[in-house]
C-alpha cells in the first residue's frame, strides 16, 4: 500500500489481515483520497477486498477506482469475474 | 485455463478484427446514413471494444471509445438524421481508434494529436445534442444499457440474470462430450471469512481444471463504509458458470465444507439438436463468446451444426508442409518402376486408393488456408472514398467476385499493392474533373471496378477504370528520356504499358501525395512478384485501363512444366508459359552480337539455351533439332531451348540453401515423384543481357 498525495496505490492480492488493515487506514481518510490505483500485474484474489472497494465507491462515488470501474477482471487463476457496484 | 499472454493475444486479434470491421462499416454507413441497423452494428463493435480495452488496462483507448460509443448511442436512440460534417467525425473517430490502438499495443506514451482534437469534437457535439434533448441525459441508465446489450445479443455492461443466461448459452455452445457445464450459485453466510472461506478460493479450485470459468458477483448489499466490515461477507450471491471435465460428484466435493444452503450446483445440459435456422444464432454465440474473452475450444459436439476454431497459422503451415511431403512420397510410390511392376491387384488398388486420399487431403488442407477476398475489397471502399475526397473526383465503385477465395498469406500482402493501384487509377487514370468527362460523352462520375475471379488455375484480381487510358506514345517517349528503353526499339503494347512499372518512371505532370512519385508501381510489381504473381496492363486510350494481378492459388505448390536438358530436369512455372514448339530452320536467325532469335508470328524472340545458362556439358545442337518453350518475362517473350518436354505436374516448392539462392536464374527446387531433384527456373532472369536494355536491375 502506498499513498502519494491523494492517490492511494494498493496491491490486489491481499490477505484478510491486510484487507482489515487497509479498511482501517481508509476509514478515517476517505474524504481525502481522490483515487485508488492498483499495482501493475496484481490479481484480485479476495471477495472481501472487492467488497471493500465497492463500499468505498458507494460512500464517495467521486473517488476514482479505475479497477472497480471496469466491472470485470480476467485472470489465469479465477477466470472472468464480473461485478456491479451500483445500487 | 488460458494464460494472460494468450488472453492478450486474443484481445489483439479480436480488437483488430473489430477495428477492421469498423473501418468498413463506417464507410458503408456513410453511403447510407439512414441504415440504423448498420449503426447498431457499429455501436456493438465500439461497445465490445470499450469493454475489452478497459479489461486489459488500455484505458486511453477505453476512454476514447467510451465517448464515441455515447455519440453513436445518441444517434441510434434518437434516429436523428446525421449531418454530413458529423458523419465525417465518425470516420475520423475510427481513424483515431486505429491510431490509439497502435499506441496502446506498442506502449507508446505519446498519443497522436488527433486523439484530443477528435475527443473534444465528440464531447462538444454530444453536449450540444444533449442540451437540445435534456431527457436523454437521464436515459443513460443501467436499464438502457442492459437493453442495448440485449438488443445486440451480447453481454451487457451490468451483469444481471440476462447476462448469466447469455453466459450459459455461450458455454452451452462450447460444450463437448468431455466438457460438462455447471451453474453454481454461492450464497455464503456473513461469517464465511471467519470460517476461512472466500468466494475466490472456490473460483481458484474450479479454475484449476475448468476450460472456461465466468462468475457474476452481486454487490447490491454492500454497505457504505460506516456500516461496512471487511470481515463480514456482504455479497449476497455469486453466480458461477464453469465448463469443466469434472463430473458432478467431483464438483460437489469442492464445496463439501460449506453448509448445504450456501451453494447450489446445477448441471446444464447441452442444447437440443439445432435446426438449420439456428445456424446463424450459433455463430453469433461463438462470436459473442469470443468477444467476451472466453476461450474458444474445439467443438466436437455433434449437436452443434457449424462451429469454428481458431488455429495458429503456424500449425496450418506445418500441416501444409507435411502434406507436401506426403504428396512427394505418394508420387514416389506411384511412379516407382519397381513398385509399378508388382503384379498384385490388391497392392495396385491400394496404391490407387492412396493416391485418391492424398489428393483429397491435399485439397482439404489447401482449402484451410483459403479465405474470401471480400474483407480486402471492403477495405478498398475506404481507400476509394478517401482518394475521391482528396482528388475531388466523383467515383462509382463496383465490386465483383468478392467471394473468390485466395491464400491467407497472399491476402495479407495484397492490400498495399491494391491500395496503390486504386489510388493511381483515381489520381491518374480518371479525367481531372466531371466536366472533362462530360465533354467527351462520359458520365460525370468515374467508374472503378474491382474484380476477382479464377482463370486457368490462377486467381486474377483486376482494377479497371473508365478514364483516359494510357497514352502509349507518351509512355514510350518518357521511357526513352529516362533511359529505360532505346529509341527505335520495337515494343508490343503490353511491353509499353509494362514500362510504367519500371523504377523511376512517372508521367504525372504534377506530383501529388497520392501517387506520381515514380516509386509506386515498381514497388507494387515487386510485391506481386514476391507472391510469385505478375501484373498485366490493358489500356485503350479514351476508354480506360485495367490492371490485372495474376496470382497462383497457393504459395506452397506450383503448377510446373517439367523439361529435360541433357540429364537434368528443370521446372518452368506454367503461369508464364505461352506455348512450346519445334521451330522450322527457316524461322531461326542469328543476329551478330545479339545471339539467336526465332520469328514467331512476326515477333522476333530471343532463344535462351539452358545448357549455356547452367554450363551443362552436352553436345551443341541446333534449335530446329530441339524444342522451344516460349515464356512471358518481365521484359518480353523468350524461347527456352530444351531437349524434351516431360509433362505438367504440381510440385511442392522447396527453398534452396544459401549458396544456391544466389543463383538468380533459379527460384527454388522440388522433389519429383521418382525422388530426383529439379530446379524451378526464374524466367525473368534468363533473358540474354544484350536483350535486356530496357530492364533495370
Amino acid at each position: 500500500m502506498k499513498i502519494d498525495g491523494d492517490v492511494l496505490t494498493i496491491d490486489l492480492n491481499l490477505s484478510m489481515d491486510e484487507i482489515v488493515t487497509l479498511e482501517e487506514f481508509i476509514r478515517p481518510r476517505i474524504e481525502y483520497i481522490e483515487r485508488i490505483e492498483t499495482e501493475d500485474g496484481s490479481v484480485l484474489s479476495s471477495s472481501a477486498l472487492l467488497s471493500l472497494l465497492v463500499s468505498i465507491k458507494k460512500t464517495r462515488p467521486q473517488i476514482e477506482i479505475p479497477f472497480l470501474e471496469k466491472e470485470q477482471t480476467i485472470s489465469f487463476s479465477y477466470g472472468t469475474v464480473h461485478w456491479t457496484y451500483h445500487d | 485455463m488460458i494464460s494472460q499472454e494468450e488472453l492478450r493475444a486474443i484481445f489483439i486479434e479480436e480488437a483488430t478484427e473489430i477495428v477492421e470491421k469498423l473501418d468498413v462499416d463506417i464507410i458503408r454507413f456513410e453511403e447510407n446514413s439512414n441504415d440504423f441497423e448498420l449503426l447498431n452494428e457499429i455501436f456493438r463493435g465500439v461497445h465490445t471494444l470499450k469493454g475489452n480495452s478497459n479489461a486489459f488496462g488500455f484505458t486511453r483507448l477505453g476512454e476514447f471509445v467510451h465517448h464515441f460509443e455515447d455519440l453513436l448511442d445518441y444517434y441510434r436512440s434518437t434516429k436523428e438524421r446525421i449531418e454530413a460534417n458529423n458523419l465525417e467525425l465518425f470516420v475520423e473517430s475510427v481513424d483515431v481508434v486505429k491510431e490509439v490502438m497502435e499506441c496502446e499495443l506498442n506502449s507508446i506514451k505519446e498519443l497522436p494529436r488527433s486523439y484530443s482534437v477528435c475527443l473534444e469534437k465528440i464531447k462538444k457535439l454530444l453536449d450540444a445534442k444533449k442540451n437540445k434533448n435534456p431527457s436523454l441525459i437521464q436515459s443513460e441508465s443501467r436499464e438502457v444499457l442492459n437493453n442495448l446489450a440485449l438488443e445486440f445479443d451480447e453481454l451487457p455492461l451490468f451483469p444481471d440474470e440476462d447476462t448469466l443466461e447469455q453466459s450459459i448459452k455461450i458455454h452451452q455452445a462450447m460444450q463437448t462430450e468431455a466438457l460438462n457445464l455447471y451453474k453454481i450459485v454461492l450464497t455464503l453466510d456473513g461469517d464465511c471469512y471467519k470460517r476461512g472461506f472466500d468466494h475466490f478460493i472456490f473460483l481458484k479450485i474450479l479454475g484449476e481444471q475448468a476450460k472456461s470459468l465466468e462468475s457474476f458477483f452481486s454487490m447490491k448489499n454492500v454497505q457504505t463504509i460506516e456500516d461496512f466490515q471487511s470481515t463480514q461477507n456482504s455479497i449476497d450471491k455469486v453466480d458461477i458458470v464453469a465448463l469443466t471435465p469434472l463430473v458432478y460428484g467431483e464438483v460437489e466435493e469442492i464445496f463439501e465444507f460449506l453448509f448445504d444452503h450456501e451453494y447450489k450446483i446445477t448441471p446444464i445440459q447441452a442444447p437440443p439438436p439445432p435446426q438449420k435456422e439456428t445456424e446463424k444464432e450459433a455463430e453469433t454465440l461463438f462470436k459473442s463468446a469470443s468477444n467476451n474473452n472466453t476461450e474458444i475450444v474445439s467443438n466436437t459436439n455433434i449437436n452443434a451444426p457449424k462451429s469454428t476454431i481458431r488455429i495458429d497459422t503456424y500449425k496450418v503451415d506445418e500441416l501444409f508442409d507435411s502434406v507436401g511431403e506426403l504428396v512427394i512420397a505418394q508420387n514416389f510410390i506411384a511412379q516407382n518402376r519397381e513398385i509399378r511392376s508388382i503384379e498384385n491387384e490388391t497392392i495396385n488398388r491400394t496404391i490407387e486408393v492412396l493416391s485418391k486420399i492424398t489428393k483429397k487431403i491435399q485439397d482439404r488442407v489447401m482449402s484451410l488456408r483459403m479465405v474470401a477476398i471480400k474483407d480486402t475489397f471492403e477495405k478498398m471502399k475506404r481507400v476509394v472514398r478517401d482518394t475521391s475526397k482528396k482528388t475531388g473526383k466523383e467515383i462509382h465503385l463496383i465490386i465483383q467476385g468478392e467471394d473468390t477465395e485466395i491464400d491467407k498469406t497472399m491476402i495479407d500482402s495484397l492490400s498495399d499493392p491494391l491500395i496503390h493501384i486504386i489510388r493511381n487509377a483515381i489520381d491518374h487514370g480518371l479525367e481531372s474533373c466531371g466536366d472533362e468527362r462530360v465533354s467527351i460523352g462520359k458520365s460525370a462520375e468515374g467508374t472503378l471496378t474491382l474484380r476477382a475471379f479464377h482463370k486457368s488455375g490462377n486467381i486474377v484480381i483486376s482494377v479497371s477504370d473508365d478514364g483516359r487510358g494510357i497514352n502509349k506514345e507518351r509512355v514510350f517517349k518518357k521511357a526513352i528520356e529516362r533511359g529505360i528503353v532505346n529509341e527505335g526499339e520495337n515494343l508490343t503494347d503490353s511491353q509499353i504499358f509494362a514500362l510504367i512499372m519500371q523504377p523511376g518512371f512517372s508521367t504525372a505532370e504534377a506530383i501529388s501525395d497520392l501517387s506520381g512519385r515514380g516509386v509506386g508501381l515498381d514497388v507494387v510489381k515487386t510485391s506481386i512478384e514476391k507472391l510469385r504473381g505478375k501484373i498485366e496492363i490493358e489500356s485503350k486510350e479514351g476508354e480506360g485501363t485495367t490492371f490485372s494481378i495474376i496470382l497462383p492459388l497457393t504459395l506452397a505448390i506450383i503448377d510446373g512444366m517439367l523439361v529435360q536438358v541433357g540429364n537434368e530436369t528443370y521446372i518452368i512455372p506454367t503461369l508464364c508459359v505461352v506455348e512450346s514448339f519445334r521451330p522450322e530452320k527457316e524461322i531461326v536467325h542469328i543476329v551478330k552480337g545479339k545471339g539467336e532469335f526465332v520469328t514467331l508470328r512476326k515477333e522476333c524472340i530471343p532463344i535462351v539455351r539452358l545448357s549455356e545458362v547452367f554450363n551443362l556439358d552436352i553436345a551443341k545442337s541446333e534449335p530446329w533439332e530441339n524444342i522451344l518453350v516460349c515464356v512471358e518475362t518481365d521484359s518480353g517473350r523468350i524461347a527456352i531451348m530444351i531437349d524434351e518436354l516431360l509433362g505438367r505436374q504440381q510440385v511442392v516448392i522447396k527453398t534452396l540453401g544459401k549458396s544456391l539462392s544466389k543463383v538468380k536464374e533459379i527460384s527454388g527446387g522440388a522433389i519429383l515423384g521418382n525422388g530426383d531433384i529439379a530446379l524451378i527456373l526464374n524466367v525473368d532472369a534468363l533473358r540474354p543481357q544484350s536483350e535486356t536494355s530496357h530492364v533495370r536491375d
